[in-house]
Order: C-alpha cells, then structure tokens, then sequence
C-alpha cells in the first residue's frame, strides 16, 4: 500500500482516540500509530499466526474473520473504524460497513482505484485483465472480489447513506490532485455517518 | 500438513514417565498452609482446610510480578520441577520454568491443589475431624468460587495484595475467570486457556459417565470405601473416557492408528491389544493410582456446576471486572470448542474488558495446553512479557 495512505491515517486520527483497525495483519501500522498518537487500539486478524505478531507487539488483537460481523462489540465502541488492506476482498461491502459504523462513529476505508488509466489502456488496447503496481496479481491470483472507482466508490457511499469528509489519492509519484479518478491508483476516505 | 514438532506426540506430563526429561528447575518442593473457619457456599464451614502449594521464582520488590497458576481437574500443587520423592516433573513443566512461557527468571509462581482435591489440600479423603475417618460422602459439595477463595486465603498468606497474571487452562480457566470476576482489584491480567463460562449439556454428560462408572463399581459402597478396596475399576473407566474427550481424532491416529501393541509374553500373542486400548488402559491404572475416587465426583460436580455470572446478567457481572485478557482456544478441542472461548470474549468485550482472543490451530485437542507446544508458549511468553512491561511503563508515567 502507499505510504501516504497511512500518513494521512496517522493525521486523521486524533490522540487518544479508541481505534478499531480490521484486516490488521501483522499489526505493523497499528503498532505505529499507537506509539505515535497514543490511541487505545484494537485489531482484528483472521489468521492466527499474524494474530501471533500482534500479540508479539503487545496489541489488543481478535482472531475473527470480519465477514462474520463485529458481533463482539457493542454499539459505538470505538471513534474510528479502519479497513485498510482489505476492502475489495469482502464479499459483502455493504453489510461490513453498516457493522462498522454500528461500532465506530468514522470508517476509514482505503482502495485501489480501477479506473487508473494504465488500467483503462490495458484493457482497451491489449485486451487483457490490468496488471498494475497496485493490482499487482494476474486475475488467477488475486484475492479482490470488487473493483472499483473514486467515482463508484462515491456512489457507494451516498447509496448507503455515508459521506465522504476527507479523501486521498496517490500514484507512484505521490498525492494526485489533478483527476483523481485517472491518475490515482491507491484511496483512502474518511467516512462519517449522513445521519 | 507439517509434521508437528519432535515431542508434541509425547503428551502431557501428567501420567506418563519420559526418559531422561530435564527440568531447568531442578527438584521442586510444595509447602502446605491450615486456615481455620473456612465457610464454603454451600453453608458448610471447614474446621480446617490444609492447602498444598508451591512457589517458583522470586517475587520482585514492588511484589508486582506474581503469578497464580491454577489447576485443571487432574492437576496438583506441583506445577513444575522434579518432584523430590518420585523425580517426576510437575504437570506443566513444559510451560513453567526459566526462560519458558511463564518464566521463572521474571515471575513469581505460585500454583495451589484445589480445594477438594487430593493432593495435599483438604478434600473428601481428608479425615473429618469428628470422625477421625475420610469425609467420603459427607463432604460438602464445592464450586469453583469455593476454590478461588481458598487461593485467596494463600494469596493474603503470602503477603500478596494484588496478582500480576491469573492463569490456568480448562477447569483452571474457570478459577482465573472467578479471580477476575470476584476480585477484580487483585487481578491484573487473567489468561483463561480452552475453557467456558459454563458446561453445556455434552460436556456434563461425559463426566456423568465418569461418575457413574465410579458409583456404579461395587467397591464405591457408598463413598465409604477403604485404602485396599477402592474402586479402582470405575475411577479408571472414567479416567479413560476423560482422555478420549482431550485428544482429537488426529492426534490418536497420529499417535496409535491401528498398532498393535506387542504382547508382554508370546503365550499372550494372541490378546494382542491395539497400541490405544493400552495407553487408555495406562493412563487409568496410572491415575487410579494418584486420585482419590470421591475427590474427582466432587470437583467433576463442581465444574457441571460452575456459571460464571451464578445466573446474573453476563454484562452487569462483568462490567466490575478490572483485569486485561488474553484468551486462548484451540481449533481442534472439541471438548471445549472455540465458540465457548469466543462467547466469553464476546461477552467481555461487550463489557468493555480489553481482551485478545486467539485460536490456536494446534491439533492435539483439549490437551493441547498441557503439551510441548511452540506456538501456544511464544503467545503466552510474549503477552505476559507485553504486558508486565506496559504495566511498568503505566507506573513509571504515573509517577513521573
């Protein structure tokens, strides 16, 4: 993932504040941010051996597949619900981010935008599924079920009733600015509930 | 599948000798304690209760770094180290000592027999001091709240005003969820291993029918046996049902499949047993030979009893509780599936008790706490490192 999507994640989340971070991995970033804004953080990892590294850091962590809910958590839990590395391999998007904005006032969701223009070129002019720095795995390999766009995704996002407060995009050369939905291959939102 | 690591398949350590075993720790010894007036819930009060217990470690300055190690239901006091009369090592040896997951260099360990057990700690083959005879079937029935206050009792004994770790697996992870729940302010950290907030309905009936086999053997005549006519037979069959109910199907296969055990004379050649059927066999003759029949009725009763929150609403019991959690399962127990360890954490972090849970892919079934096992010591290693440290750090900024 670009580095800036977690520098804008560690600006965006205010000291102290109760983080639950899904699809937490090893647990690297969360490590980072706790030492670095000081928040009360928890992790959820499906796989036990990376649920291990996690504990080797001293997280809170649960084993728990994501696409079973948050069932374990009560309702406005946390401040700041985070899925990071995991959006596009969800089954059901929709039902995971109704659960997290039942846990967590904010949802930080970060993706790989599929409208990138080296996307549209290879599949316009070669014919072929895109092979992209940041859709690194042929179609056989790859554990995304969604492909999306800053333009999908914004519609994604009024269809269940969320808005978009803050956003970033990247590329390999940095933030992108000028016409997200071309030049930006990697996003990351903050999401606050429209009620 | 990976091969498991070379020892797994040894088992635990519990009923069985492995030759040329080291333990860092040496010989070990236990300590007994009598406290006087000892009022259980059922109403009955104890004249005296003995209490059987061992200390490891040193405890530090600050008496911050304290852990209390609690007993699974065929456990005893000797937690680790060799015992001094039969040089055998303590039941979780592989676990507690120098540089293991409870590390000695680091922590103060202290592990109790249970009271109603039968190794050193009063139970039904203590003598009733009107009688001068074995309680037997006069002792009164015990819960696992019974038990924790009687550590409780040790704990205080040991000028110990707060315990850094509860710990225990099985029916220990009931006693360290009781600590949590009914001394919230002497528990810092509570690692509740392959255990339940209650039994359910099967694991009641497996130790129904360890009870019934005991009751049922004519020498039980009431709980009123003597030393040389035990029922030996009964105790054992339910020894033998209990180790089934710890094993998974992979780790019998893995261990016996369809060997044949070779006969001990050839004239016998033809009784050749199945290399499981004589384990099974071992491991009963080998517990009969250190359990006490009516110790193990009471405290199988004491666990088909046990409800953590004694019929209250989960949330209001556990929004009292203080400690920080680390809950481990084990994928393959099915004995104490998974979705006990996660209903409980479900439960705790409703309450909004800081709680990691980890399901360990071990294959050994509900033993898998009590063998050789990597993986599960680095997660325990790691957190109770984790999180003395952070508590040192919390004190030294609240000082500073």
């Amino acid at each position: 993932m670009h580095p800036g999507i977690y520098q804008c994640v560690m600006e965006w989340v205010p000291e102290g504040a109760r983080v639950l971070d899904l699809g937490t991995g090893d647990g690297a970033f969360l490590e980072r941010l706790v030492g670095a804004r000081h928040i009360v953080a928890e992790g959820v990892e499906k796989n036990p051996e990376l649920v291990a590294r996690c504990i080797e850091r001293g997280l809170v962590v649960h084993q728990g597949n994501i696409m079973e809910g948050l069932d374990q958590y009560g309702d406005q839990t946390f401040d700041y619900v985070t899925l990071l590395g995991t959006f596009q391999e969800l089954i059901s998007p929709v039902e995971i981010v109704r659960e997290a904005f039942r846990v967590g006032r904010r949802v930080i969701i970060a993706y790989s935008n599929f409208a990138h223009f080296r996307v549209r070129l290879q599949i316009m002019l070669r014919g072929r599924t895109p092979v992209t720095p940041s859709l690194p795995q042929p179609w056989y390999r790859t554990t995304n079920l969604h492909f999306l766009s800053t333009l999908d995704f914004r519609e994604f996002c009024r269809t269940i009733g969320v808005s978009e407060t803050r956003h970033a995009c990247f590329n390999s050369r940095g933030a992108v600015v000028f016409l997200p939905n071309l030049f930006a291959e990697e996003v990351v939102a903050l999401l606050e509930s429209a009620r | 599948m990976k091969d498991p690591p070379a020892g797994i398949l040894q088992g635990d350590l519990q009923d069985q000798k492995i030759a040329g075993y080291h333990s860092p720790l040496g010989v070990t010894r236990t300590q007994s304690v009598t406290f006087r007036g000892v009022q259980v819930q059922s109403g009955f009060t104890f004249d005296q209760v003995d209490v059987a217990y061992q200390t490891l470690g040193t405890l530090s300055p600050r008496r911050d770094n304290a852990i209390l190690v609690c007993q699974a239901l065929s456990g005893t006091a000797h937690v680790a180290g060799l015992h001094p009369d039969t040089g055998r090592p303590g039941w979780w040896d592989f676990h507690v000592g120098p540089g293991k997951a409870i590390d000695t260099d680091k922590f103060f360990v202290v592990c109790s027999n249970v009271l109603g057990g039968c190794d050193g700690t009063t139970g039904p083959l203590s003598p009733c001091p009107e009688t001068g005879k074995p309680y037997g079937m006069d002792f009164p029935p015990l819960t696992v709240r019974d038990m924790v206050e009687v550590q409780a009792k040790l704990i205080e004994h040991l000028g110990l005003s707060q315990l850094f770790t509860v710990i225990g697996g099985s029916m220990g992870g009931m006693q360290a969820l009781s600590w949590a729940v009914h001394f919230p302010e002497r528990v810092r950290v509570c690692v509740p291993i392959a255990t339940c907030v209650s039994h359910n309905a099967m694991q009641i009936a497996f130790n129904e029918i360890g009870r019934r086999a005991i009751m049922t053997d004519p020498n039980w005549n009431g709980g009123n046996y003597t030393p040389d006519r035990r029922p030996n037979h009964g105790l054992a069959v339910a020894r033998m049902v209990g180790h089934v109910t710890y094993l998974s199907e992979y780790a019998m296969a893995r261990k016996f499949g369809r060997a044949l055990q070779p006969p001990v004379n050839a004239a016998d050649a033809e009784e050749a047993l199945f290399a499981v059927e004589s384990y099974l066999h071992h491991q009963g003759e080998s517990f009969v030979s250190r359990f006490d029949p009516n110790s193990y009725l009471c405290l199988t009763k004491a666990l088909d009893q046990f409800d953590l929150f004694e019929g209250k609403p989960p949330e209001e019991v556990l929004r009292r509780v203080k400690a920080r959690f680390l809950v481990i399962s084990f994928a393959s127990d099915w004995l104490y599936p998974p979705a006990q360890s996660r209903e409980l954490v479900r439960l705790l972090k409703r309450a909004r008790v800081a709680a990691t849970y980890i399901n360990l892919e071990t294959l050994y079934g509900h033993d898998s706490f009590l063998i050789q096992n990597p993986e599960f010591a680095k997660v325990l290693g790691h957190y109770l490192e984790n999180e003395y440290g952070s508590g040192h750090r919390k004190d030294a900024a609240a000082a500073a």
